[in-house]
């Protein structure tokens, strides 16, 4: 599966997971298809965990990325993300929760997924568990499968690649790829 | 339809300082050069010589004639500042103009019929412009230049003459009308020539005789003859707006009272020509000859008055002029319309005002110091990247971007920030065991070291050796082991 089907115009995307599983790194990765063909995208980080030297290894083009540190507060970053996908231009908008994040209420989500369908952004929502409940389009659970680490035996010196699984857990979404259920394997090369 | 328009401000000084003082509208207004009793009088307003004041006089022997006269210094600036208005305006009608002089220019109507609509129509919306910058304008139309600008100085608001007219309009306005040389003048007085008819009626050649090339050009403005070639007005950037005081302003509230009156005459003129700005230049003169400048650099392209007032004020309450103030410009800086989207192709980027308006919320919302574009610095460090102001860049895709086959993945770090200290037990130097939060986790594997430091050279020396370690609660995790504090902390974990 291409990453950059995770990311749709104008719909909420859930990447969900425990600490490790790999959701971060896919969700870079579609930041990276996003800045890579000229457009704008924002990461609202309320943890501050956002990595801008990986990222731009990653090949990020951190220029066209506004990044919003919270501090901590998911207040500021919901007051944040619900600025943001009101303003049209942005073609990707990031939310990192953090990793304890209540669910969202009914409200605050159906209100974010009304702006979203208005101004064709693509919301990204990264946590540990899914928060937006029936606002969300598409929602993904990521679990890590295997690390596989590089070097002479029997110490190994270096972290070559992890594998992770991204299983569908809701597509309103007619691509036969993305049904609920489907399980897809991403290596992320370290 | 006559091809050419000529648009007349009457006592064009006066009209310069009413269009920045309107309150002087309506009250006699004399403008005069020199100081004290050397004080003359350059222009005076039409309500000025129906009092029998005259230019020449002295300011002294104009007050006595009419006590309640209001006099203004000349001001090079603020005649300067009309005279460009009103060809701004002018060329918001017809691209052809002509600067004639301070408070006339010429306008070439040919082909504007099919634009506009007929003559009257054209001269209506001539006037609407003019007005529009704050200036009383006559207007006449013939078909030669000399004969359109006669019609407008005729007394009416709008004289049109008709085509194949103009020798029967012109043989009734007077001599005088005409800006002759004195001795030619005389003569002319002298042969009993009182109008333009009578002049054109002289033997064209014998006229040459007698009074030269005088005679003869006077000969054809009488006739309605065009002598110059059509100059076409090629306007320069020249967005500025000054005020001289005659009194010094030390406080901050008068004056921005009159750096507000400075800006709605350029806001005006803005207006007109459908012109935004993306700064403002300040410059005010000091009661002690310096000057004090300030430059406003706006959001957002905008000609907003009220914005930029406010703009300007902030600025000046955070840094005041250093004594008192006794003349005031304002300069401002066209933006470059940027198109949005970048390219048909491209996709679209939030437009200069909504991205503005956003990130002055957003500053609002988490504060100034978190909000912006990453930005590597030139640095080993791991943690080496700054904040620097979101600039929406101009969209230009990265080669590759549309490539059918996407580049991997790569694994990615949610960094700790800061760095949270734990303990970690080693086992022939590497990683057995770490405890974060109080809770142990055994080691599964590890790899590492990497060696790093950098700027040993100065007080922020770092080393330290980074470890990528696979845990028993499942988190794959990178250590770094401080070589200088002798100490281990959590950079991230892989995610």
């Amino acid at each position: 599966m291409r990453t950059s089907a995770i990311v749709a115009s104008g719909t909420i995307t859930e990447l969900v997971g425990r600490a490790s599983s790999g959701r971060t790194s896919v969700f870079i990765s579609c930041l990276r298809d996003v800045t890579a063909r000229g457009a704008l995208a924002a990461v609202v980080d309320t943890d501050h965990v956002f990595d801008p030297v990986g990222a731009g290894r990653a090949g990020v083009e951190l220029s066209r990325v506004l990044w919003v540190r919270c501090g901590h507060r998911l207040d500021r970053a919901l007051r944040a993300v619900d600025l943001l996908v009101r303003c049209p231009g942005f073609a990707l908008v990031g939310l990192d929760t953090g990793d304890v994040t209540p669910r969202l209420a009914l409200g605050t989500a159906y209100r974010l997924k009304l702006a979203v369908r208005r101004t064709g952004t693509a919301l990204v929502v990264v946590s540990g568990h899914r928060v937006v409940g029936s606002g969300a389009t598409l929602a993904f659970a990521a679990c890590r499968r295997d690390v596989a680490w590089t070097g002479p035996r029997p110490a190994p010196s270096r972290l070559e690649a992890v594998e992770t699984a991204l299983e569908v857990l809701r597509a309103r979404t007619p691509v036969a790829e993305l049904r609920p259920g489907a399980v897809h394997r991403v290596t992320l090369r370290a | 339809m006559s091809p050419f328009a000529c648009a007349w401000v009457p006592f064009f000084a006066v009209a310069a300082f009413e269009r920045a003082e309107p309150a002087l509208v309506e009250r006699p207004v004399v403008v005069v050069r020199g100081h004290g009793a050397a004080a003359r009088v350059a222009e005076a307003s039409g309500a000025a010589r129906e009092q029998g004041i005259a230019p020449g006089m002295t300011e002294a022997e104009a007050r006595a004639r009419c006590p309640l006269i209001v006099a203004r210094a000349w001001c090079d600036e603020r005649v300067a500042s009309a005279r460009h208005a009103l060809l701004e305006a002018a060329l918001t009608v017809s691209p052809r103009i002509e600067d004639g002089g301070p408070g006339i220019v010429h306008v070439d109507t040919a082909g504007l019929g099919r634009l506009v609509g007929d003559t009257r129509a054209i001269v209506d919306r001539l006037i609407r412009q003019v007005r529009a910058v704050g200036l009383g304008v006559c207007v006449g139309v013939a078909a030669s230049r000399t004969a359109a600008r006669l019609a407008a100085q005729a007394g009416a608001r709008v004289t049109i003459v008709p085509p194949g007219g103009e020798r029967t309009f012109l043989a009734a306005v007077p001599l005088a009308a005409l800006e002759l040389p004195a001795d030619v003048a005389a003569t002319f007085a002298r042969w009993g020539i009182r109008t333009l008819g009578e002049l054109a009626a002289l033997p064209r050649r014998s006229l040459g005789d007698r009074l030269g090339a005088a005679g003869l050009r006077a000969h054809d403005v009488a006739l309605g003859l065009d002598r110059e070639p059509f100059r076409v007005h090629v306007p320069e950037p020249y967005w500025e707006e000054a005020q001289g005081l005659e009194w010094e302003i030390a406080m901050l509230e008068p004056l921005l009272v009159v750096i507000e009156r400075v800006l709605a005459r350029l806001c005006d003129r803005l207006g007109v020509v459908h012109v935004s700005v993306d700064g403002v230049d300040l410059e005010l003169t000091l009661a002690s000859g310096a000057t004090h400048h300030r430059a406003i650099a706006l959001a957002y392209p905008t000609r907003d008055l009220r914005l930029m007032r406010a703009l300007i004020a902030v600025d000046l309450e955070a840094h005041p002029p250093p004594s008192a103030v006794v003349g005031v410009t304002v300069r401002a800086r066209p933006a470059v319309a940027r198109p949005t989207p970048a390219g048909l192709w491209q996709p679209p980027a939030p437009a200069h005002r909504d991205l503005a308006v956003l990130l002055t919320r957003l500053t609002e919302v988490v504060g100034g110091d978190n909000l912006g574009a990453p930005s590597l610095l030139d640095s080993h460090h791991p943690d080496a990247f700054t904040l620097r102001p979101f600039v929406a860049p101009a969209a230009v895709a990265t080669p590759g971007a549309h490539e059918d086959r996407e580049p991997e993945p790569r694994v990615m770090l949610r960094r700790k920030q800061p760095a949270a200290a734990v303990e970690v037990e080693t086992t022939g130097g590497r990683p057995r065991a770490v405890a974060s939060d109080g809770r142990w986790a055994r080691v599964l594997a590890c790899a590492g070291p990497w060696r790093m430091s950098g700027e040993w050279w100065d007080t922020r020396a770092w080393a330290r050796d980074e470890w990528d370690v696979l845990l028993a609660d499942t988190r794959l995790c990178r250590l770094a082991h401080d070589r200088l504090a002798d100490h281990w902390q959590l950079i991230g974990v892989y995610d």
